[in-house]
């Protein structure tokens, strides 16, 4: 099986999957349009070939916030002395870039024995995110949705134990989600 | 101390001035300290490579008496070699309470000195010296291996320096009582 096999059997298996218009690296890459239907295309998967399961991760899409919150984009007026004219408004958005109220799952599946990649990605609600838990179909999938759910608060339904595991128990809210503001602990003194 | 009483007189036989040695105890037993100033095997992040590479044969920590131990109970300083993380911050308080008195912390490299480059982060500590005392800092991201001799050349100067009287076998800062962590208020 190569890459264009592959997805075109993808394809013809499942409705909501299109290749995506930029791929990651010179992977085959896809998106699939309904979360729900995860189970199921990663099961037909593992019954293709893709028996290792490289990574889950996620993606914040959305814009700068307030300056209270973590701003990606740099504030070119940081270091300007106290009261002079800034330069620059700030904090301004990447112009043309898609920014929007989206958390995008990035999967990651080889076929070991026919030396293929195939990315997968799924776009979830900023708000109440949830996907369905791949734990049951590959090991690997248990602590990688437990460090998806800590950073970026994506719940992960039928996981055996979705708790934090990076993260120290003190630590409220989602670190990597970009709308996050530190609650100060006992250590920021 | 009491290997210093045993055995000193044996040592001084084989003076040239013969079997009297006269010296004050505190110089006696500070030269024992420092001269034997056994550091934690304890690496955080990046700046226990540099650490690592002081203990190997071409810096050679070992002419000065500084063997890394395995075990908080035999050590008596702690190079706290890298960024301090939350989640590590309790560890060593409970490590540093586990090194016998008199206890000396080395704070290496930027981040164990004040958050360095993570100082904006959720998860950094803003310096190792807000949750134990802190005898020397060393800057740099990482310091070389000479900056973590001479913090330890700087640490021997510093246990000459203790009386035995005054702080009654402990270092300065804990000499009013040991399980206070501010120094300010250690120092009285």
């Amino acid at each position: 099986m190569n890459a264009e096999e592959l997805l075109s059997r993808l394809g013809a298996q499942f409705a909501g999957i299109e290749k995506t218009s930029v791929a990651v690296k010179d992977y085959p890459t896809v998106r699939l349009s309904d979360p729900s239907a995860l189970g199921a295309v990663f099961s037909w998967l593992k019954k293709q070939g893709f028996e290792y399961l490289d990574m889950i991760t996620a993606v914040d899409y959305k814009g700068p916030v307030s300056p209270k919150g973590y701003v990606m984009d740099p504030n070119p007026n940081a270091f300007l002395p106290e009261g002079a004219t800034p330069q620059v408004e700030a904090p301004t958005a990447t112009p043309g870039f898609p920014y929007r109220e989206a958390i995008e799952l990035v999967y990651c599946a080889s076929h070991l024995k026919g030396k293929l990649k195939l990315f997968l990605k799924v776009e979830l609600p900023r708000q109440n995110p949830s996907a369905p838990s791949l734990a049951g179909l590959f090991k690997t999938a248990d602590w990688q949705e437990r460090e998806v759910f800590d950073l970026l608060g994506v719940r992960f339904e039928g996981h055996p134990n979705l708790t934090k595991i990076l993260t120290p128990d003190f630590i409220q809210g989602h670190p990597l989600r970009k709308d996050y503001e530190h609650v100060p602990d006992r250590f920021d003194r | 101390m009491g290997v210093i009483l045993e055995r000193l007189p044996g040592v001084a036989k084989g003076l040239p001035g013969g079997e009297l040695l006269l010296t004050t105890a505190d110089t006696v037993i500070d030269w024992g300290r420092k001269s034997s100033v056994w550091p934690l095997t304890f690496g955080l992040a990046c700046c226990a490579i540099e650490m690592m590479a002081s203990y190997a044969s071409r810096f050679d920590f070992d002419r000065m008496g500084v063997i890394p131990r395995p075990t908080p109970r035999q050590a008596d300083v702690m190079i706290v070699a890298g960024t301090v993380v939350k989640k590590m911050a309790d560890p060593i308080i409970q490590i540093y309470h586990q090194m016998p008195e008199p206890r000396f912390v080395i704070s290496m490299g930027s981040c164990a000195n004040c958050g360095g480059p993570y100082w904006d982060s959720y998860s950094v500590v803003k310096g190792v010296d807000k949750i134990i005392p802190v005898d020397v800092y060393i800057a740099g991201c990482p310091p070389r291996p000479e900056a973590l001799q001479y913090a330890v050349i700087k640490l021997q100067e510093k246990i000459m320096k203790m009386k035995l009287a005054a702080t009654r076998g402990a270092a300065p800062q804990q000499a009013s009582g040991s399980r206070e962590l501010d120094p300010a208020k250690a120092l009285g």
